[in-house]
């Protein structure tokens, strides 16, 4: 279990003052949970989730894992990047092995412990070629694999999909839902869609702006294993027109009505 | 004709009417400074096999096989901490700049005053040709490594050390390449200079010599020598690095080869 308390996060700026850009985050995650926060650019969604992965320390409040607080980054957990930050020096396969690798392997074991992520998400003729040789769907892939390969407890997966076509999208969700289901681990899903969050998740954390807080949190009533179908459901768009009406009031769109 | 073929033949046009225009200057002897060009290749025939030629060349390999390999390698070492610590790089830049503007042959005398007039100070003359130019282009790679590159290893765990050797340094091969390419270069320069400047020892000494007996077509045989290896070292640098570097030859913005999800 994940569990956040109070977290807040001030960044000093340039003119000497500072700025807040989380305040009083609370919420806790379930073992083996898809959770997806959603929110305007700039809510700290992404702070956020560095502040699980231990890159961001909080100004306020603590994370605290399985009751352990959060210090730093570790074992249990690994991350998926936005722009798949691939080595591009390195092929597919010792770039799957990364991880590994900086985890004390030798390049040849974590190359051979990579293989079969590398055939889990379908990339084995790919092994030696390098990132730039692939599209941005298969890098990702690759980004993914590296994440499972070091066997972490928790996926704390920033906008993964976000800078993919909509078609591969759709497709990397099919495949990341069918992968979780197998895996059964906790995932902390960012994202700024709406679809996504609704499709992928057990419940959507939907966070406010200046400063960046937690305004709902929103069960996702869609039995498993979900198929395309559910994206048609009126469950589904009952869901996603809710999360659409939150949002743009954030969004200063003056012809929505303004949230109370 | 493609423009590739089309480029080679006027190259090489151009070069033929050059020494053309060389040898016809030479026939007419309009200053001993030019010697016919079929001159200086009977010179350069006679010259490339004498011993006191080989003699000459093998002292010269000899000082820069002692001191390049080291002053690139501290180079690097310095280039890496330059460019990952700002204190580093406070401390040590004005000083790197400094040297690679100023005129460095001034600084030979001063080398021969510190070392004395043998090995050390063709050695020392060396090392300050091209260990400047290995640290300031060692430091701009590690400088321009995706930050994003740092987070992602940080977040497997990486240690500092890990952070340095596993993404900084591989980050800032190509720029280093370039730098070592370029060392390589001015590491032939320093040597024919200083060893000038003592007029006993190596190339440069034969050069020396030979100027100051006027020989010049065998002194024209010796400087095309050094031309040529120097282009072909350095050559051979870039060999390696295409080598050793099989994703730095792709530019950042060709189309993946493969396509589809």
């Amino acid at each position: 279990m994940i569990e956040i308390k109070g977290i807040g996060r001030r960044f000093n700026t340039r003119d000497g003052g500072s700025f807040e850009a989380l305040k009083d985050v609370s919420f806790s995650v379930k073992d083996k949970e898809f959770f997806s926060i959603i929110g305007p650019s700039g809510c700290g969604k992404t702070t956020l989730l560095k502040m699980v992965a231990g890159l961001i320390r909080p100004t306020a409040g603590t994370i605290e894992i399985d009751g352990r607080e959060v210090a730093g980054p570790g074992n249990d957990r690994a991350m998926v990047f936005q722009h798949f930050v691939l080595l591009p020096w390195a092929d597919i396969l010792t770039n799957i092995g990364f991880g590994l690798e900086l985890r004390g392997m030798s390049r040849k074991e974590s190359r051979e412990a990579a293989r079969p992520f590398l055939e889990r998400v379908g990339l084995t003729r790919f092994a030696d070629h390098y990132p730039h040789e692939l599209s941005g769907g298969m890098q990702q892939r690759v980004g993914l694999a590296r994440a499972l390969a070091v066997a972490p407890d928790i996926l704390l997966m920033d906008e993964p999909f976000g800078a993919l076509d909509a078609q591969t999208r759709q497709l990397m969700q099919e495949d990341l839902m069918r992968l979780w289901e197998e895996e059964q681990k906790t995932v902390i899903f960012v994202t700024h869609s709406m679809d996504e969050a609704a499709y992928l998740s057990d419940r959507v954390l939907v966070m406010d702006t200046h400063p960046g807080a937690v305004r709902e949190i929103l069960d996702v009533p869609l039995a498993r294993p979900r198929g395309e179908g559910v994206r048609v459901t009126p469950v589904f768009t009952e869901l996603t027109s809710h999360m659409w009406h939150e949002l743009r009031g954030m969004m200063g769109d003056p012809t929505a009505p303004a949230p109370d | 004709m493609s423009t590739r073929t089309r480029t080679r033949i006027i190259s090489i046009l151009g070069l033929l009417t050059g020494l053309t225009l060389w040898e016809v200057a030479g026939r007419l002897e309009l200053s001993p400074a030019f010697p016919p060009v079929t001159a200086v290749f009977a010179a350069i025939v006679e010259v490339w096999a004498s011993p006191r030629f080989l003699d000459a060349l093998k002292e010269s390999l000899i000082s820069i096989g002692i001191a390049l390999p080291p002053s690139i390698m501290l180079g690097i070492v310095v280039g890496l901490l330059i460019g990952r610590y700002r204190p580093m790089e406070w401390a040590l830049d004005p000083l790197v700049n400094t040297f690679l503007s100023l005129p460095l042959v001034a600084l030979i005398p001063v080398l021969f005053l510190i070392f004395g007039l043998g090995r050390g100070s063709i050695l020392a003359t060396i090392v300050i040709y091209t260990f400047f130019i290995v640290v300031v282009n060692t430091a701009a790679g590690v400088k321009t490594t995706d930050p994003q590159i740092v987070e992602m290893a940080t977040s497997f765990g990486a240690s500092e050390g890990q952070v340095l050797s596993r993404v900084m340094l591989p980050s800032a091969l190509p720029l280093m390449f370039a730098g070592v390419r370029i060392a390589t270069g001015r590491a032939i320069r320093a040597v024919i200079i200083a060893e000038q400047v003592i007029g006993l020892i190596g190339l440069g000494g034969l050069v020396q010599r030979l100027g100051g007996a006027f020989a010049v077509e065998q002194l024209y045989a010796v400087v095309i020598f050094v031309g040529l290896f120097g282009l072909l070292s350095m050559e051979a640098v870039s060999f390696v690095e295409r080598k050793a570097l099989p994703w730095a030859i792709f530019p950042e913005d060709t189309e993946p080869a493969l396509q589809g999800a």
